[in-house]
């Protein structure tokens, strides 16, 4: 689980018959989530404009994130350098800015590469059962013993951080999640009459597995999703603030508070301003998972 | 009459808030004397259960309780909540429905049955341990001196709902509440219990108050019976005079739909309809849809309990015109 | 109880020996020439030969696969490439500083976060239970590291109540350097723990043994304490376990914030300088670890739990 604390939600908790029997369409659910309750609505409007500002950073951004200048270094936030400049007179506001596409483009790739590696697996094991059920299980299993974090930070220390090697090793530390959820989902739809009619009938493996099985088990994985790309997000954020995630000059927020704590003695701003952004985002990204939850999957809502 | 032991007067039980709370129990009333054994009988929803609660106040959060609970004396309901834990256990026991979860599962029987005396008597742990043994042998538990260290998952049903009995009795109360204790039982088992209960009875000498839908148990071991409906209390009689002359139209129907040994009918009779939800009679009697005698007046008043032979009530209009 | 245990112990070889295989896998599908990785561009031909000898490179993959983990079966890890010091000297300097941290964390977050979800569960849907969703939801989402930096930054950098780096020499010098740490990772873990105590605890106290404990006479603190608590711990126990990882893995980024020496800092160091045995023995670590807290949580399970033991 998730550095511990997304194992608040047990995973078999996720599924559930009402999700399975959902009949709504996308766009009831859509709007179920975003009206339902002030907290969410606040939730989504704060993803909506970091979004917003990580797709505009070029344009919006008052400086060029990484030039350095000797002259500016360490300044308190004024009028020109709203959140002040850092120990190589970069302007923070600006990395902040650039940085949240690092942060965030994790937060979105990693959870669907999982959930698509993850339901393969997953509906695999479910569906064939027999040995490639064991195989698939006894790997997701040992996998799952691991928090997500430490699977992560394990991979990325023989990886090494580049871009792909960072989604390489948050989808492959999210995988075995959608694995389990995915396979429970299957072994539950399988049991429905139309499932067996649908194989009495004699239709084909392939054709049963993506009109009947996938459609069915969708819900619980898209609430996985959501929660997942918070902790994505902050496992990124983890990764490059132990130098092993997004690399130098390139910001990221959480490289940009490694480089604040090295310059601590001389200006907090940084800091400040990268862990606010983290916690904000990961906050607003788990109230609006909690709603999808409550939307989708209403029996093990709270 | 004798003295009552205990004495429940316009008791009413409510759920939810605001203008239309629900209303489970509606105002009853009945006592059971000393040594007394009561039956409270009615299908699920009657409210018999809430009523059961209450007597020990159990009943769960958000309900509001109003009316007397005079236990010796001593109205229950306005007692100070942290003294009803001296009352509970002490000066009566119960006995729940589920035997199957109603025993925690990570303290062996023995240690149940101990706390039970522990918490109200002090003396010593060898003494306590003699008495444990006795309440096992007493409820009829076979070789209790190995039993002691068991968990309850080593038990099956019925030996549960024995050790619930003497967790019940460990303190020989002067009341024994038993909430469907043969319900979640097999048929076999029941009779068992049954037994232990009569065994209990009479070396106790408790008043007991029995809650049931089984008219069967009641017919074995109670001495008077309250039939309750809907929250309301319809008819209220000793048990010899409502098994040979029920008058409520709602018992009669009862009494019909159980099978008999010379049983002669192709079909067991069956009361037509079913039990209303809970709050959803406004006004009247709220048999009147499912019963075969009702009068225009049953829709708007609800009949008040009316004392026909000595310690027979009966809340009947049907009832009331007829005898008059 | 033996024979489960036993099975248990038998069920951990393919894990392990999965776990030695993924690591010996990762550490040879690295883009490019370990030793070209490992030395730097400027390394010459004799310099790279000498390093691919060492580390048995040549051998062919199947041998060095078989050393490979009967060295690692011997905790024989090989040396530091940087510093030549015995990898067992390093894993023994540092073990006990993570292990010191870990445990005092753990120990902190169950004393802030047990209490509590006892008290908000106690108190449900009042002020405290809305204080713990709230106080749970800010320890969800705020990054260890960066609550780290908070305390660092206010109580050492400004008040100077706490030092700011090292581990201290003596056990009060000890507790004074490990307090801001370990309570960066307790706040997080309580965060967690104080929500499932509620949970769990709202779940059990629903159930029919403790109205049962109630009707008996048990007054309300001995309902909670005793019967509903105990109960509670079960489900409670697993997230203890999943805390614990997770404090391991929160070690660290607070090794470093803090810069304590420990496996984490080993690790993330060994990385920064490339060094290859150190990295693998640092990965290693954490997985026995992991291992060996979930083996000792199913102990737990079995000693708490008399239906699992009657079954075993």
């Amino acid at each position: 689980m998730t550095d511990a604390r997304l194992s608040d939600f047990p995973v078999d908790d996720l599924i559930s018959r009402e999700a399975l029997a959902d009949e709504r369409g996308l766009g009831d659910v859509v709007r179920q989530v975003i009206f339902g309750r002030i907290s969410t609505q606040v939730a989504f409007f704060v993803v909506v404009v970091f979004v917003v500002v990580a797709i505009l950073a070029p344009w919006i951004a008052p400086y060029d994130p990484v030039r350095q200048s000797i002259l500016q270094i360490n300044k308190h936030p004024s009028w020109d350098h709203w959140l002040g400049t850092d120990q190589f007179g970069r302007d923070v506001l600006s990395r902040m800015i650039h940085g949240s596409r690092n942060s965030l483009i994790f937060g979105l790739l990693s959870p669907v590469f999982a959930a698509f590696f993850g339901t393969i697996l997953g509906v695999s094991a479910g569906y064939f059962g027999g040995i490639v059920d064991r195989l698939i299980s006894r790997i997701v299993d040992m996998l799952m013993a691991f928090p997500e974090l430490l699977l992560a930070i394990l991979i990325a220390a023989a990886l090494g951080g580049s871009f792909w090697n960072i989604v390489v090793v948050l989808t492959v530390a999210f995988t075995p999640g959608f694995a389990r959820v995915a396979r429970a989902s299957t072994l539950a739809v399988k049991q429905e009459p139309y499932v067996e009619a649908a194989v009495a009938a004699g239709v084909s493996t392939p054709l049963i597995i993506f009109r009947h099985i996938v459609p069915n088990i969708a819900a619980p994985i898209v609430v996985l999703m959501t929660l997942w790309s918070a902790s994505s997000i902050r496992i990124e954020a983890t990764l490059s603030f132990l130098g092993i995630g997004t690399q130098p000059p390139n910001p990221s927020w959480g490289n940009i508070i490694r480089d604040g704590l090295s310059n601590m003695f001389a200006t907090q701003w940084p800091i400040v301003a990268g862990g606010l952004a983290i916690t904000i985002v990961v906050l607003a990204i788990s109230i609006l998972g909690d709603s999808v939850r409550d939307v989708l999957d209403p029996e093990t809502a709270r | 009459m004798s003295e009552a032991l205990l004495d429940i007067k316009d008791l009413t039980i409510e759920f939810g808030s605001g203008s239309q709370p629900l209303r489970v129990v509606d105002n009853i009333s009945f006592a059971v004397s000393l040594g007394e054994t009561v039956g409270i009988v009615g299908e699920s929803g009657s409210g018999k259960s809430m009523t059961a609660l209450s007597v020990l106040r159990l009943v769960p959060e958000g309900a509001r309780v109003s009316g007397q609970i005079i236990f010796e004396g001593r109205d229950l309901l306005k007692l100070p909540k942290r003294e009803m834990p001296a009352i509970r256990g002490k000066e009566i026991g119960m006995i729940f429905q589920e035997p199957m979860s109603s025993l925690n599962p990570l303290m062996t029987i023995g240690d149940q049955i101990d706390e039970a005396i522990r918490l109200h008597e002090d003396i010593p742990a060898p003494e306590r341990r003699k008495r444990v043994l006795a309440l096992l042998r007493l409820v009829g538990m076979p070789d209790p001196e190995n039993r002691l260290s068991a968990y309850p998952d080593q038990f099956s049903g019925g030996m549960r709902q024995r050790v619930m009995a003497a967790i019940a009795m460990a303190c020989n109360p002067k009341l024994l509440i038993a909430d469907e204790p043969t319900t979640a039982l097999d048929v076999t088992i029941q009779a068992q219990v049954l037994a232990m209960m009569l065994d209990i009875r009479a070396r106790f000498n408790s008043s007991i108050l029995l809650i049931t839908h089984d008219l069967g148990v009641v017919a074995e071991i109670c001495e008077r019976v309250v039939v309750m409906y809907a929250g309301r209390i319809l008819e209220d009689a000793d048990a010899r005079s409502l098994f040979s002359n029920a008058r409520h139209p709602y018992t009669q129907g009862l009494l019909r739909s159980v099978p008999t040994l010379n049983d002669t009918r192709k079909r067991l009779y069956q009361i037509p309809g079913s039990v209303p939800p809970a709050g959803t009679i406004k006004a009247g009697c709220p048999f009147r849809p499912r019963c075969s005698v009702r009068m225009e007046r049953c829709a708007v008043e609800m009949p008040p309990l009316r004392t026909y032979d000595p310690g027979h009530r009966v809340a009947c209009w049907a009832t009331a015109e007829a005898a008059a | 109880m033996a024979r489960y245990l036993f099975f248990r112990l038998l069920d951990m070889v393919p894990t392990v020996f999965l776990v030695l295989t993924m690591v010996f896998i990762a550490m040879r599908i690295l883009p490019g020439d370990p030793a070209l990785v490992a030395l730097g561009p400027n390394a010459d031909g004799g310099q790279l030969e000498a390093f691919r000898e060492k580390m048995g490179l040549n051998e062919p993959l199947g041998l060095q696969y078989v050393t490979f983990l009967s060295n690692a079966v011997r905790f024989d890890f090989g040396h530091s490439l940087m510093s030549d010091v015995p990898i067992g000297t390093l894993i023994a300097n540092n073990l006990p500083h993570t292990i010191y941290l870990t445990i005092a964390s753990v120990v902190l977050g169950l004393v802030m976060g047990i209490p509590f979800g006892v008290y908000a569960a106690t108190q449900r849907n009042k002020l405290p239970d809305s204080a713990l969703r709230i106080y749970s939801l800010i320890g969800y989402a705020i990054p260890d590291f960066y609550l780290a930096a908070v305390l660092l930054i206010v109580f050492s950098l400004n008040l100077g109540w706490f030092p700011i780096n090292g581990e201290g020499s003596g056990f009060w010098d000890g507790l004074h350097h490990i307090f801001l740490p370990a309570l960066t990772l307790a706040m997080l873990k309580s965060a967690f723990l104080g929500r499932l105590t509620r949970t769990s605890l709202l779940e059990v106290l629903g159930r029919d043994y403790v109205r049962t404990a109630r009707a008996k006479g048990a007054r309300e603190s001995r309902v909670i304490y005793r019967h509903a608590l105990r109960n509670a711990m079960l489900p409670l126990s697993t997230g203890i376990g999943i805390s614990i990882l997770a404090t391991l893995s929160g070690s660290v980024a607070i090794e470093l914030v803090f810069n304590r020496p420990g496996i984490g800092r080993l690790l993330i160091n060994a990385i920064q300088e490339r060094d290859y045995p150190v990295i693998q023995a640092g990965v290693m670590m954490f997985a026995f670890f992991v291992i060996l807290v979930n083996l000792a949580m199913d102990i737990v399970y079995l000693i708490a739990d008399p239906r699992i033991r009657m079954k075993s």
